[in-house]
């Protein structure tokens, strides 16, 4: 038999379990696979493989699954533990940037008397007025932050 | 004289997989996106012995295995909003699992999974030192055909990575592809050639 034909049977056999055939080309598979004893036996090796490829068994841990289970189960209240506090986090961060825009007119009137009452250097009243009106924020943002560093050590655990 | 009786087997499941959200998986979404205990416990129970099964094969560690395979439990808990739905629920657990491998791997450097994502480096592949294959071995029911399951361990893990993954696991082309993150043409030319590879250890173990 003509070599070439063993070597398309071959190809043909791979294509047949990872992309299927053509019905012409199965067909031909077939016919050939009838005829000749040498793929004949290689398609029944390539099946025999693949049979207990799809049946190759492993024996599971005993208890993996609830051990797995439980250590989920922990994952999850921690995270919804730590998630309710950073709901909280946030809501004051944004209470307190929200503060700080909206009092800056009437913060900066006080700070502008300050000055003008008790003769203190420009320098000194933007940069009071700057602190009063970031530090709480900034503050509420460190918060947060460290927070979060937390929650990340504790996922390392 | 005649060739043995030969049936073709066709591949197991529709070979591309089309991008759908079925009920069930659109419902798997929801769930993991809410977190519920109840449901992730029901998936661990499901899954318990495919992913083990897949971790096992790709480490050829069963205690690493057993580490990874709870750290899988854990991302998909922590990522579960990232399941859209729209795939297989096992593909989205095999490449979380995958990384965490791949993870692993790196930092520990485990010998059989150096190149696991790198099948072209032409690095040669040292099979997994004895002591891990018979652990693994250990590990394996004696009734079923053992010289198959140890021929798997001969050859490189990228390749018995999609040969699981597909005559295994049954996944489509295109469920592998999502695993690997990797082309179609790319999971295509890995199975071929697993398949080759598998062939040719097999033959070396009758000889």
């Amino acid at each position: 038999m003509n070599e070439n034909l063993h070597e398309r049977a071959q190809r043909l056999l791979a294509e047949s379990v990872v992309e299927g055939l053509r019905p012409a080309d199965e067909t031909w598979l077939r016919e050939h696979l009838a005829e000749c004893l040498e793929c004949g036996h290689g398609a029944a090796a390539t099946q025999k493989a693949l049979r207990a490829l799809r049946a190759v068994p492993v024996n599971v841990p005993q208890d993996l699954a609830a051990r797995t289970q439980l250590r989920v189960r922990l994952r999850a209240q921690e995270t919804s533990t730590a998630a309710s506090g950073s709901f909280w986090l946030w809501v004051v961060t944004a209470a307190s940037w929200l503060l700080g825009v909206f009092s800056a007119p009437l913060v900066w009137r006080g700070f502008a008397w300050l000055g003008a009452n008790f003769g203190l250097p420009k320098l000194a009243i933007e940069m009071g007025f700057v602190l009063w009106w970031a530090v709480p924020a900034l503050v509420a943002v460190a918060a947060v932050i460290h927070q979060r560093s937390l929650s990340t050590g504790t996922k390392g655990i | 004289m005649s060739a043995p009786a030969f049936t073709l087997t066709a591949a197991p499941r529709p070979l591309l997989f089309a991008g759908f959200m079925t009920d069930d998986t659109h419902a798997l979404a929801i769930g993991l996106r809410q977190r519920d205990p109840d449901l992730l416990d029901r998936l661990i129970e499901q899954y318990q012995q495919r992913l083990y099964r897949y971790l096992l094969f790709l480490t050829g560690n069963p205690s690493l295995a057993e580490d990874l395979f709870q750290e899988t439990w854990i991302r998909v808990l922590e990522r579960g909003n990232q399941y859209n739905g729209k795939s297989k629920f096992e593909s989205w657990l095999f490449a979380i699992a995958r990384n965490l491998v791949i993870d692993a791997s790196r930092r520990k450097r485990i010998s059989s999974l150096e190149d696991l994502g790198d099948p072209e480096s032409n690095t040669p592949y040292d099979p997994p030192d004895e002591r891990a294959g018979s652990v693994l071995q250990l590990m394996l029911s004696r009734e079923n055909e053992q010289s198959v399951q140890l021929s798997l361990l001969k050859i490189p893990p990228y390749y018995r990575e999609v040969l699981l993954l597909r005559f295994s696991e049954e996944l489509g082309l295109e469920e592998i592809a999502a695993v690997l993150t990797a082309p179609i043409s790319t999971v295509k030319s890995r199975l071929y050639r697993g398949l080759a590879a598998l062939k040719t250890v097999m033959t070396e173990g009758a000889a």
